[in-house]
């Protein structure tokens, strides 16, 4: 069984190091459910797949979609006051339709479901190692080019690759996995004193993650959600605590 | 010298003998398998079922011991016909066990053993391989079981013949049994004969058609879709020329829609299992039959 608890914990660790740097910008720009409602939007493009192309294009399409998505979030963060409240109807809009196209489809709930049913457990290796070169090569760009960028620019490269990794992660390891790396040890991150946030955050991430496989496996629960459970709990039990730099956690900067 | 060869050769045929008396470790996909695994295999098998009988069979939350559990599986017995699709092939790819692979002697798929009915006349190509075998909850009528034990007795014959004996003579044992039993449900189904009723789910199809019980339509407008009110309407509107007097409802769907009809028609709403462990009283095959009968005629 080490191999795939050992597969298992480099999955997380390399989503983890994608998403953690993706976490602590869309906690300081105040728009956390980004991620799921680009999540949604790469669904709806997988339910066209099936519905039309019977499962043809799934990758494509769901990049499209989530594209698209993010895109008209990146858009309303500038325009409208109520940002929050688009990102929340983008997420009902890709949830409810996903449920009307799959409504004509015989089996399609089932298909959708077996294509969907993304378990943390179930990633191949050569899944993993791909995702980690890709990974790798997107936080080098970032790294280099993000920095120097500003304005429109800079909102269109974090939109674009944000939609890139969220389609990505969450077809090897599912929505809430995916959501719980994200925010959870970036926000602890963003509480502690010192440090660089995003060294922090991976840091506390990786204990996490590790802590969550053992359970998982000693107790026989289902891995991604220890995963979601232990992540969510300790974010929660840090923001109730009375210390850190709350104060840089404001939206809108 | 010659004392310490009989020696070590005494010491190789008992290994030997504790290898041969492990028991066979069999994974069983759905509790109703893992029962009669148990039933026909008795001592010589360890069974454990992956799937829990009250949850809903199309769908299951895998835990890291189902891909242990198939990993070290001498055999693996599936009921097959796409009814583990959404869950099994990331199991068995991941578990890495040859042995238990499709195909293999180690693999058991019971639908083949069956006859399948609602097979579509036709699959076009353009469906890929999203087509339907046919109606997969075929365990459901009582008259398959003995092929199903059958089925099993065979497979486990081939893969430890030393005791064929013992699986033949349980398999004997379990079908004399299950027979004075087929009798004194037929018995109990015979005024049930002719009286129509509603399913939310294609999932008694099989108990219905064996037991003469037309089925008028199902409250889901497809199977795995949730119902819609334009469907409900069509449904309410067949059934006042068609009168049924059940609704027949399993353990995991939401039954606010059967509960819906059945008031407003004046229905009988009766929730039946599905497998063993779906509700309680129901731990074996001859229970779980036992209160599908008990509640339908009560």
């Amino acid at each position: 069984m080490t191999d795939i608890l050992l597969s298992t914990f480099l999955l997380s660790v390399v989503l983890l190091g994608m998403h953690s740097f993706y976490g602590i910008e869309v906690i300081k720009r105040g728009i956390i459910f980004t991620d799921l409602a680009i999540g949604q939007m790469a669904a709806v493009g997988a339910a066209i797949s099936i519905l039309f192309f019977d499962g043809e294009y799934l990758f494509p399409l769901s990049l499209v979609f989530a594209l698209f998505g993010g895109s008209l979030i990146a858009f309303a963060s500038k325009r409208a006051n109520s940002h929050e409240a688009f990102i929340g109807l983008v997420y009902a809009f890709g949830l409810s339709g996903v449920f009307i196209l799959l409504s004509k489809s015989y089996h399609g709930m089932e298909t959708f479901q077996k294509l969907m049913a993304s378990d943390i457990l179930f990633t191949p290796l050569e899944e993993i190692l791909k995702t980690a070169v890709i990974y790798a090569v997107l936080g080098l760009f970032l790294l280099l080019v993000y920095g120097k960028t500003a304005g429109v620019v800079r909102d269109f490269i974090f939109f674009v690759t944000f939609a890139l990794t969220v389609t990505i992660s969450v077809r090897l390891a599912g929505v809430l996995v995916v959501f719980a790396l994200l925010v959870g040890p970036a926000l602890i991150a963003l509480k502690v004193q010192k440090g660089i946030p995003l060294i922090n955050a991976w840091i506390i991430g990786v204990i996490i993650n590790l802590v969550s496989i053992i359970v998982s496996y000693n107790f026989d629960f289902p891995t991604g959600y220890t995963l979601v459970f232990f992540h969510a709990l300790l974010a929660l039990g840090v923001s109730v605590a009375p210390v850190g730099r709350s104060k840089e956690i404001r939206p809108g900067t | 010298m010659n004392k310490f060869i009989w020696i070590f050769l005494l010491f190789v045929a008992m290994v030997a003998q504790s290898a041969m008396a492990r028991p066979l470790r069999v994974v069983a996909s759905y509790p109703y398998i893992g029962d009669l695994v148990e039933k026909i295999g008795g001592r010589n098998v360890h069974v454990v079922s992956l799937a829990r009988g009250d949850y809903n069979p199309h769908v299951i939350i895998p835990r890291p011991s189902f891909i242990a559990r198939v990993r070290n599986a001498d055999l693996l017995v599936i009921s097959g016909a796409q009814l583990e699709i959404g869950w099994m092939p990331p199991i068995l790819r991941q578990a890495n066990n040859p042995s238990v692979q499709p195909g293999e002697k180690g693999f058991l798929d019971l639908s083949r053993y069956v006859t399948l009915i609602d097979v579509p006349a036709s699959v076009s190509r353009e469906q890929g391989d999203i087509h339907p075998e046919g109606n997969p909850h075929f365990y459901l009528d009582p008259y398959n079981i003995p092929l199903l034990a059958k089925a099993i007795t065979e497979k486990l014959c081939e893969i430890d013949p030393s005791d064929a004996s013992y699986y033949r003579s349980n398999l004997d044992e379990f079908v004399r049994q299950w027979n004075e039993k087929l009798k004194e449900w037929k018995e109990k189904m015979r005024p049930l004969e002719r009286v129509a009723v509603v399913e939310y789910h294609k999932i008694y199809d099989y108990f219905l058609r064996r037991f003469g019980l037309p089925i008028v339509g199902t409250v889901e407008p497809l199977p795995g879709i949730p119902p819609t009110s334009k469907h409900i309407e069509h449904l309410e509107s067949i059934l006042e020329s068609h009168r049924a007097q059940f609704i027949l409802q399993d353990v995991y769907n939401p039954d606010d829609a059967s509960r819906h009809l059945a008031n407003k028609l004046g229905m009988k709403l009766i929730v039946l299992p599905h497998d063993v462990g779906a509700v309680r009283g129901v731990d074996d095959i001859f229970s779980l039959f036992d209160e599908i009968v008990r509640r339908l005629t009560q």
